[in-house]
């Protein structure tokens, strides 16, 4: 399984190239790596019904248990199925849709590659492996949508829906190690096995919020719905595959596959149900409205996904068998309709319902196809949309929590899908001729071969429904995580059940009979859309746009004073809190020994610091600074430490003479910055020297363990003969040090010599433009 | 006179010692060499690296057992510091192959810019082996003064002097914090050897001063790897400076501050973790905010990456946050620690992948480099293209590259230490990153028409690009290997 995936992969690389050389002979060839696919796991299908599951295994991170590992039952292989057998037809359908078009290679490609992600997807069995692929196919599926990447627009829903779908990937991603985490285990299987602990744990909700989040993003679960309608600016085939059949089923698929988990409490059963429940039928009361038959398609997607979701959130065995059948029947009816509305829109050149009539004398098979998918999506028997309807509403019927608010949902969203599938497979078709843009002519075989099989293959499955019951039990077990047999029959005879299924046929014909006035009504309606999630998402990208530029703007102006306030701010506040105490209590036991000359001593101190910042001139404002030093200096007299006086003194007397030297050269002192500026500056410098305070005066509280001043005060006289410890330390304890800073001093002397010398060198070259 | 230490103890730092001399060699030599010949400078340059790289197994073997402490504590050799040397020398030799060509053009003399970056290597070096607060520092000092020059290596160019006066401002103040918290640290617990730190913490009581040093040094700290709210200078200096400069600070000092950052506050304030922890949680959830959200609106790609390393810096303190989960009881694990240095092998490879295509893009010293020179490139250079695409899904953390496997497990180290909400963060804030990432992208394959920047084919610069993207993929495929080194080579 892992060689089929990595080598799908290894041709869709080569597939451009491959376009290139044999130009149209390109895509049958590639449509028969998916149909070789298909065959080899369809040779699975006997072993897998009867229980058996395949594995395979490639470690990867082994530390945390993180490592490629494949599993084969009933559950991926419906999938694996699905994805190989509709890439399979789209491929060869896209050869022919793009003919002409000069990145058709590239096309073939991407949907190939993304053929091989889906596929690891559905097979994989391990949450990161899963999550890997998961967001495989979102990349890709911004590729395929963003195709057309010409229009603005284009871009614009492919950025949306990579926005959408890989931010709810990321998600995931936090719920499956939240998931591990609980669970003790990234592998699927050994994480069903401990479910008990999983839904023991605090971690469960979270867990379980994360990978709803994901789920729900990928198959356009209300309130992320619109990005699905959104994303029909792709290419015909691009929506046939992912937006059908494959990519926005993966949430589903994943939820049966985490329901042995995950599902069975009420947390899951009522967050997963109501929210199923609700996207089905926003899906189809936005369906009906529409005049774009991609769009049609697009939003009756959406509700059938939420039929899907509903029902793996009953979680009884009959809504997951229900389950099953839905994503096979809708796999082959909608990829059939999604085929057809590209046929008549290359055909015809528009895809507005309105205007579109009488097809069925051009394209004769096309229409075939279409009425062929289009009554399994009604749920006409005998073809297999009949046999899942059954089953949804039987399942519906007998879901626990609240069979009254689910029937009616579920009937009354199957009325309007009655009305969109007409709208869509028969109306077209039949009537009039309608104006088209262009003359319609039938398509090439290679174009209607696909919709042809796909909606055999729902009579085929409807009238032999009760041969794929054992192959569909099985999947239905593998999400249930406990055996389950089904037996799957068109005729249940006369009951509630299918008495349903007669009105719902009987009101959606009504329904589909008045579509020019419900067109009409929802065209009146249409202003209100911009109420919906889709604003919200517009506003929420416009926010944070606007959040960047605001916390660029603060905390990165370019400018060195704002820069320095943050640092220093940051600081203050991470140190200030800590000090507070220290300080208030430390405070009246430093005061009290304060003698009167230090008193004055240290106010001269704050007046020279004062003076320099009231200081009109530079030279003023050195000189101010030079008191401060001075009045250190003497304070350090005060204590008695006369050497460290006199060194401040010499310091101090040489940096005065120093900024005098650099001053002169300076312009005078400018405008002085705004007023609230120096207000926020004064503040600023105000909590610094509070802070500052703060610590001298812990400092003070503190006993110091020094093991060095008492080392130097013993040894001085003892080892080296001296009574001044200072000089002792600075010429033979670090004797060494200081001769090397000697030598740094004359290095640098002879440094500032020859900067000298080259300054006066080039002012002798002058004009002639010597570099200084 | 008897030395205080045994003559032995010079073999540990043998790579250190041999590559200040090169260093200094270089730098007479430059004094004579013609400015046409400068090249052979910077080959001279790649060799001294190469021969320091070849003197670490051999220190490694003199030294005897590991870890082997030398100059009465100051000096430490182990895994963890062979691992952090090994990687600042393959990051100054990626910085010099950007630079070839970058520095033959440009009107500066390159003999003391190849000597400053052997120095700077040298203090990196030096940082990554200290246990005493003063030899670090002293290291750290080193290195910091060698990137002001760096940084303003232009000096005709207002932006580059520019970016190494704020830097130095800035810079300056973050060393004298630091400084005033060691100070404070040696004044509470009377010795300043780690090791001596951390047995002082595990008996001392808790002081004030203590805790205000120990905040003091990690402001100093998140100074030194660009951790909001002390990132502020690392917009302006990326975006100023030469961007061979640009990518080497982007990486090469994070890295050996990430060294002594995971040193100081394990060994040395660990027993203290408690009173820390927080200040550093606050600080990872800030940086993780403001890198990725900064970044969103830049449109010089130095800046845009800038921000980025910002985010980045970010993830890697969960990491620290995270060191010690997964151990048993008294038998710490590290788990932190070692995800820490996947993810910085992982960073360093990405990192310098993406700016190596900048540099490429560069038509001279200062071209725009708006995100829209890229616009196209698909068409012009299809395998620069393809290589940006998969350095940028490593940026973000997509699979299968290194970038992946590294964020995943510092998220999975965080987690496990029990900080969920800021893995939370992580991966919300990842998923911003994907859309300033996705725009370099957008340009590269979506955006018709040509930048205006002339694109340069240098074989230097592919050579250490296609080794940066063999390395993303490669351990993001096959991450196993790595991640046995990194285990192998955790502080004792």
């Amino acid at each position: 399984m892992i060689v089929a995936v990595l080598s799908t992969f290894a041709v869709a690389a080569l597939a451009p190239l491959l376009e290139k050389r044999l130009g149209r002979r390109a895509a049958p060839l590639l449509a028969l790596v998916p149909a070789g696919l298909f065959v080899s796991l369809a040779r699975h299908v006997p072993e897998v019904s009867a229980g058996g599951a395949r594995t395979d295994a490639l470690g990867w991170i082994a530390e945390l248990g993180v490592s490629l590992s494949f599993r084969l039952d009933g559950l991926s292989l419906l999938m694996a199925l699905v994805v190989t057998g509709v890439g399979a037809v789209v491929l060869l359908y896209a050869g022919s849709y793009m003919e002409g078009h000069p990145r058709r290679g590239n096309l073939l490609g991407y949907l190939l590659a993304f053929l091989a992600a889906m596929l690891g997807l559905v097979l994989s069995d391990n949450l990161v492996g899963l999550f890997v692929f998961w967001e495989a196919t979102s990349l890709l599926s911004y590729v395929l949508i963003g195709f057309e990447r010409e229009k603005a627009e284009v871009r614009a829903s492919a950025l949306q829906a990579l926005l959408v779908t890989g931010g709810g990937g990321l998600a995931l991603l936090a719920g499956f190690v939240l998931l591990g985490q609980a669970g003790g285990s990234l592998e699927i299987g050994a994480l069903a096995a401990n479910a008990e602990a999983v839904k023991a744990s605090p971690l469960y909700l979270p867990a379980l919020l994360l990978v709803l989040l994901g789920a729900f993003t990928k198959s356009a679960q209300v309130p992320f719905h619109f990005w699905l309608p959104d994303a029909m600016a792709a290419p015909a085939p691009v929506s046939t595959f992912l937006h059908s059949a494959t990519m926005v089923k993966a949430g589903v698929f994943l939820l049966a596959r985490l329901h042995p988990t995950l599902g069975g409490t009420p947390e899951w059963t009522g967050i997963v149900t109501t929210v199923g429940a609700a996207t089905m039928l926003t899906g189809a009361l936005l369906a009906v409205g529409q005049r774009d038959l991609k769009r049609l398609l697009a939003y009756s997607t959406v509700s059938a996904l939420g039929s899907l979701v509903m029902l793996v959130g009953v979680g009884t065995p009959a809504a997951l068998a229900a389950a099953m059948v839905l994503l096979l029947a809708h796999a082959l009816y909608k990829g059939a309709l999604f085929l057809v509305a590209g046929i008549v829109d290359h055909e015809t050149g528009t895809r507005d319902v309105a205007s579109l009539g009488g097809l069925f004398r051009a394209l004769p098979v096309t229409a075939v196809a279409a009425a062929a998918a289009a009554f399994s999506m009604a749920g006409l028997p005998p073809l297999l949309g009949f046999v899942s309807k059954e089953l949804l509403y039987d399942a519906a019927l007998r879901a626990s929590p609240a069979p009254l608010l689910l029937v009616p949902v579920a009937v009354g969203s199957n009325m309007l899908l009655v009305a969109v599938a007409l709208s869509v497979g028969w109306g077209p078709f039949t009537g009039r001729a309608g104006e088209t843009p262009k003359a319609p002519h039938e398509a090439p075989a290679a174009m209607w071969a696909g919709p042809l099989l796909l909606g055999l293959g729902s009579l085929a499955a409807g009238l032999f429904s009760g041969a794929i019951s054992p192959f569909v039990s099985s999947a239905a077990a593998a999400a249930l995580g406990a055996p389950h047999a089904l037996t799957l029959e068109l005729w249940h005879g006369f009951n509630l059940v299918l008495a349903k299924s007669l009105a719902t046929l009987v009101v959606g014909v009504a329904l589909f009979a008045a579509r020019g006035r419900i067109r009409s009504l929802a065209g009146s309606l249409a202003p209100l859309a911009a109420f919906g999630p889709g604003r919200l998402y517009r506003a929420g990208l416009a926010g944070l746009v606007r959040l960047a530029k605001g916390t660029a703007a603060l905390l990165s102006s370019g400018s060195l004073r704002q820069d320095l306030r943050i640092v220093l701010a940051a600081t203050v506040a991470l140190a200030a809190p800590l000090l507070l105490t220290r300080a208030v209590l430390g405070a009246p036991d430093a005061l009290r020994s304060v003698r009167p000359l230090e008193a004055v001593l240290a106010l001269l101190v704050v007046a020279g610091a004062v003076a320099t910042l009231l200081a009109g001139s530079r030279l003023a404002a050195v000189v101010a600074l030079g008191v401060t030093g001075f009045g250190v200096a003497l304070l350090f007299l005060v204590f008695g430490a006369p050497d460290l006086a006199m060194t401040q003194f010499a310091v101090e007397t040489l940096s005065v003479l120093l900024f005098v030297a650099v001053l002169r050269r300076l312009p005078r002192l400018q405008s002085r910055s705004a007023p609230r500026a120096r207000v926020v500056d004064a503040l600023l410098a105000g909590a610094v020297g509070a802070v500052m305070t703060g610590l001298v005066l812990a400092v003070h509280a503190e006993p110091l363990r020094s093991s060095l001043a008492p080392f130097f005060r013993e040894s001085s006289l003892a080892l080296a003969k001296g009574r001044n410890v200072v000089n002792v330390i600075l010429v033979d304890f670090r004797g060494l040090d200081t001769l090397g800073e000697i030598t740094v001093l004359g290095v640098a002397a002879l440094g500032v010599w020859s900067l000298v010398r080259l300054r006066i060198a080039s002012r002798g070259a002058g004009a002639n433009g010597g570099r200084s | 006179m008897a030395l205080p230490f045994p003559l032995s103890d010079l073999l540990v730092i043998l790579p250190e010692l041999i590559l200040s001399e090169l260093a200094l060699g270089i730098l007479l030599w430059a004094a004579v060499v013609k400015r046409e010949r400068e090249r052979a400078l910077a080959w001279a340059s790649l060799a001294s690296l190469a021969i320091a790289a070849a003197l670490l197994p051999v220190a490694a073997s003199f030294a005897g057992e590991l870890p082997r402490s030398a100059f009465g504590g100051m000096i430490a050799l182990d895994g963890f510091s062979l691992f952090f040397k090994a990687l600042t020398l393959l990051a100054a030799a990626v910085t010099i192959l950007f630079s070839l060509r970058f520095v033959g053009t440009s009107p500066y003399p390159g003999g003391e810019y190849y000597a400053l970056l052997l120095l700077t290597t040298v203090g990196m070096m030096f940082m990554a082996s200290g246990t005493h607060l003063v030899s670090i520092y002293v290291a750290l000092e080193l290195m910091a003064l060698s990137q002001y020059v760096l940084a303003g290596y232009f000096k005709q160019e207002t932006k580059s002097v520019e970016a190494a006066a704020k830097y130095f401002v800035l810079g300056a103040f973050s060393s004298g914090v630091l400084l005033y918290g060691l100070s404070l640290v040696y004044g509470a617990t009377g010795t300043l050897s780690l090791g001596g730190v951390s047995a002082a913490l595990e008996a001392a009581p808790r002081s004030t001063l203590l805790m205000v040093g120990v905040v003091l040094v990690a402001c100093g700290m998140l100074f030194k790897v660009a951790s909001a709210p002390f990132h502020v200078w690392a917009p302006d200096v990326y975006e100023g400076a030469p961007t061979p400069v640009s990518a080497f600070f982007a990486v090469g000092p994070k890295l050996a501050a990430y060294a002594i950052f995971a040193r100081i506050f394990f060994d040395g304030f660990g027993p203290r973790s408690d009173d820390w922890a927080p200040v550093l949680a606050a600080s990872a959830a800030l940086t993780m905010v403001v890198g990725n959200v900064g970044a969103l609106m830049q449109t010089n790609v130095k800046r845009l990456l800038g921000y980025s390393s910002i985010g980045h810096a970010g993830y890697a303190l969960l990491g620290l946050l995270a060191y010690r989960a997964g151990g048993a009881a008294g038998q710490p694990e590290a788990f932190g620690l070692w995800a820490i240095l996947f993810y910085l092998t992982a960073y360093l490879l990405m990192t310098f992948g993406a700016f190596g295509l900048v540099v490429l893009l560069e038509a001279k010293g200062y071209a725009t480099e708006s995100v829209d020179d890229f616009n196209g490139l698909w068409k012009r250079n299809p395998l620069a293209a393809g290589a940006m695409v998969v350095f940028l899904l490593s940026l973000a953390g997509i699979p299968p590259t290194a970038g992946f496997v590294g964020k995943y497990l510092l998220f999975s180290a965080a987690l496990k230490a029990g900080w969920p909400a800021l893995v939370v963060l992580g991966v919300l804030m990842s998923a911003v990153s994907l859309f300033y990432y996705f725009r370099i992208v957008r340009a590269m394959y979506l955006v018709d028409g040509e930048g205006e920047v002339r694109w340069r084919e240098e074989p230097a610069v592919a050579v250490a690009v296609g080794l940066c993207f063999a390395g993303t993929l490669a351990f993001g495929v096959l991450p196993q290997p790595l991640i046995a080194l990194a285990k192998s080579c955790l502080l004792p």
